[in-house]
């Protein structure tokens, strides 16, 4: 499948979710330049690249998380299609501005300014760029593969985490109302 | 073709088709009810944020300046909704259009409505959450509106035994919101009614029939065939024949049925997939400042408890804290706090913001009266929504986040910029609308040069087609919207068994009489 989407790169559905929960996604298609062939045949490769890309979006993730680079390579969302093509541009892009093959060997900072690079550049790399950018945010702080775990960074403790009432709310709660217009909740 | 008959057709099984369906069957009418999602109960739903599983029961319609969302399951929306459960100020049916007329038909106004209101609240539990029940973001919400002399009053939900989880949005696993698999759709099911999921309907014809006006149903011959599709296994075609027609497919599923049967109803009229009205929703975010107790943005159930109507006679909008969780928070916007521009959507600065989120962030969301202008557009199939900015949105816009800015600011809060996005993720530009409030499509109107039904629900010019889904009412609401399409819903109900002398069943207008 790598192989097919190398010549003909066709960006779509970044989407998930989104305005108060809409679903995403729309067409955008792009075409690119090949990219070298080891990103298409190497994925140890990409998973280092892209690990080094999602932990300086996200200083604190743990580099060693499973799950860390899972959304932006998982065929269930179409940019599992552009993550070698993706991870190949990060490496481009830090070669030329550093003089370093290997992008997860930047510093924190160059890989920022990597990053800022490819977000600032023309319109369809923007595009991959914030759609990487922000399902890796939402993947992670979401916690979307493991509705037990969430996102400890967070604070998010995922579903299934009962809570007793003194915890859900203060136990003097009238020292913290306003006046009430209506009698029942209701507008007249 | 496999060809079903029945007295009356029901699409949809949301709040607008539950309530015909359950009155119709209970009087004595062979009632079948077709779904387009899956069949879900209280078993199926899960505490998750997987995409993959949100995604199969929420669903979005895209457009220029406006992004609905609804569901798609058994029971509509009614399995995913916050359960809030509000009556709409009279003050909504007072909205009038550009031309001086009422938006609302004459005879349908908040005092009409009240008892079918108090019908649909019986039905669901709706009540006041308790006090000691309120979660602690809609106690600092009360606590910054109290700060500034504001009132803010309890808010009304369905639900029997919260447990205060928080995933009202992926659908109650402990059975405690009321969702109508829960209620109405079983008993419409006791009561005979039939109902079949994962079968969409794709148009309607009328076939040729007379009939004697004012005739008892039972003598009133099949006028409508519809033709369905299962999307499930073969995906056959199914039909049905159907005295009556009750269209529930919400906003955008009963206008997008109603264009693609245009070819066999010309006489429809022209404003179908008009006039969507959206509660014109203006969000804001801000970080609590030092002193201020804990918001916790992720205990306790969905919606906060609390409601503002203080500007609401002054300004036509009511304001609620929002709790998000972070799929929906963080697909929804980029955030940056508004004193440093210059900080990015992600790295440190964002990391540093998000570990605020669940304590100090608070969010405020303001519900306006805002006008019925978006329409539909749909072509091969697909919709969008168009809306308009004019220059009165523009001013409700500014001004309505002007008011949540200043009674966050004035609290001493620290504004966070909310860079909404579109489905790319990419920041949309300009004024954006998003909402689960969507009615309108096919409005009510006392002629059929303003809407599409009348005050009965009928289509005009089309006997034995209704509409009792929110696509019926005519104007924003300033609140939640599905009480309101239930009780009209009701209203609609008691209409057809008076109009087709249907035996009273014990329940219907005899209560809400
Ligand atoms: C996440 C979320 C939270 C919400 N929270 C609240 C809340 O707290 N309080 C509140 O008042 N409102 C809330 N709402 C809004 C509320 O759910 C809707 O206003 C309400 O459900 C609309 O009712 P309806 O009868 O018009 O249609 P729906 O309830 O949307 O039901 C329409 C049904 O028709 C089906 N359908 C559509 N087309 C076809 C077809 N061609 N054939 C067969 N079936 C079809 C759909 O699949 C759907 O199940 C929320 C909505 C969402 C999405
Ligand atoms: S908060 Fe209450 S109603 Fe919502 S899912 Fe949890 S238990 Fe159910």
């Amino acid at each position: 499948m790598q192989d097919h989407i190398s010549r003909r790169l066709a960006l779509k559905h970044f989407g998930l979710i989104a305005a108060g929960l809409a679903a995403a996604c729309t067409p955008a298609r792009v075409l690119v330049n090949a990219y070298p062939q080891t990103f298409d045949d190497d994925p140890e490769l990409v998973d280092r690249v892209l690990r080094a890309f999602v932990t300086t979006v996200i200083p604190g993730a743990a580099a060693d998380d499973p799950d860390l680079v899972r959304a932006l390579t998982d065929p269930d969302y179409p940019f599992a299609q552009f993550a070698a093509f993706f991870a190949a541009d990060l490496t481009r892009r830090g070669e030329r501005r550093f003089g370093e093959p290997a992008f997860e060997q930047l510093t924190p900072d160059q890989r920022a300014a990597v990053i800022r690079d490819g977000l600032e550049a023309d319109a369809t790399t923007r595009k991959m760029y914030n759609g990487a950018v922000t399902l890796a945010q939402v993947a992670f702080y979401a916690g979307i593969y493991d509705a037990q775990r969430g996102c400890a960074l967070i604070g998010f403790e995922g579903g299934y985490h009962w809570h007793p009432l003194s915890e859900i709310t203060y136990p003097d709660p009238a020292l913290f109302l306003a006046a009430a217009l209506t009698p029942d909740g209701n507008a007249a | 073709m496999k060809t079903i008959q029945t007295d009356v057709l029901v699409i949809g099984t949301g709040f607008g088709a539950a309530a015909p369906a359950l009155r119709l069957a209970q009087a004595g009418a062979k009632v079948v009810m077709i779904e387009k999602g899956p069949r879900v109960q209280t078993a199926d739903f899960r505490q998750t944020s997987d995409p993959k599983y949100v995604l199969k029961y929420l669903k979005g319609t895209p457009g220029d300046n406006l992004k609905l969302t609804y569901a798609e399951a058994l029971g509509g929306g009614s399995g995913f909704y916050e359960m809030i459960s509000l009556r709409a100020p009279s003050l909504a049916f007072e909205q009038l259009d550009d031309d001086g007329r009422l938006l609302w038909p004459a005879d349908v106004d908040r005092r009409s409505l009240d008892p079918y209101y108090d019908l649909a609240e019986r039905m669901l539990h709706v009540s006041q959450i308790p006090v000691e029940e309120i979660p602690k973001t809609g106690l600092v919400f009360a606590h910054l509106m109290r700060n500034l002399g504001y009132s803010v009053d309890r808010c009304r939900y369905a639900v029997r035994g919260c447990q205060g989880s928080g995933f009202c949005v992926t659908g109650c696993v402990y059975g405690a919101k009321q969702s109508l698999f829960l209620n109405y759709l079983p008993q419409a099911v006791s009561a005979g009614a039939e109902i079949e999921t994962d079968l969409e309907a794709l148009a309607i014809e009328p076939l040729p029939a007379r009939w004697r006006v004012g005739a008892p149903l039972r003598d009133v011959p099949y006028r409508y065939r519809v033709t369905a599709r299962r999307r499930t296994g073969e995906r056959e075609l199914v039909a049905f024949v159907a005295r009556v027609v009750i269209l529930g497919g919400a906003t955008v599923g009963t206008a997008k049925l109603l264009l693609a049967s245009r070819p066999y109803l010309p006489k429809l009229s022209e404003h179908v997939g008009r006039h969507i009205a959206y509660n014109g929703s203006v969000k804001v975010a801000a970080l609590l400042p030092d002193g201020v107790p804990d918001a916790d943005m992720f205990t306790g159930r969905t919606h906060p408890g609390m409601v503002s109507y203080q500007f609401l006679g002054s300004h036509g909008i009511t304001v609620h804290a929002v709790k998000a969780m972070p799929l929906m928070l963080v697909s929804a916007a980029h955030l940056r706090l508004r004193d440093e521009p210059q900080a990015a959507f992600w790295g440190a600065p964002n990391v540093e913001l998000m570990k605020q989120l669940r304590h100090r962030m608070i969010i405020l969301d303001a519900f306006g009266l805002t006008p019925p202008g978006a329409a539909l557009q749909v072509r091969a199939g697909d919709a969008r929504v168009a809306l308009p900015i004019t220059a009165q949105l523009r001013v409700y816009h500014a001004e309505t986040k002007r008011i949540l800015e200043s009674i966050l600011v004035r609290n001493g809060c620290r504004l966070v910029e909310t860079d909404f996005l579109d489905k790319t993720f990419m920041p949309r530009q300009g004024i954006q609308f998003s909402t689960a409030h969507q009615v309108g499509s096919c409005r009510m109107a006392d002629a059929k040069e303003h809407g599409v039904v009348d005050a009965s629900g009928a289509v005009f010019d089309y006997p034995g087609l209704y509409v009792s889904d929110g696509s019926a009412i005519p104007s924003s609401l300033a609140v939640n919207t599905s009480l309101t399409i239930l009780a009209n819903a009701e209203r609609i109900a008691a209409g057809l068994i008076e109009r087709y002398r249907l035996p009273l069943p014990g329940g219907s207008q005899a209560q809400a009489a």
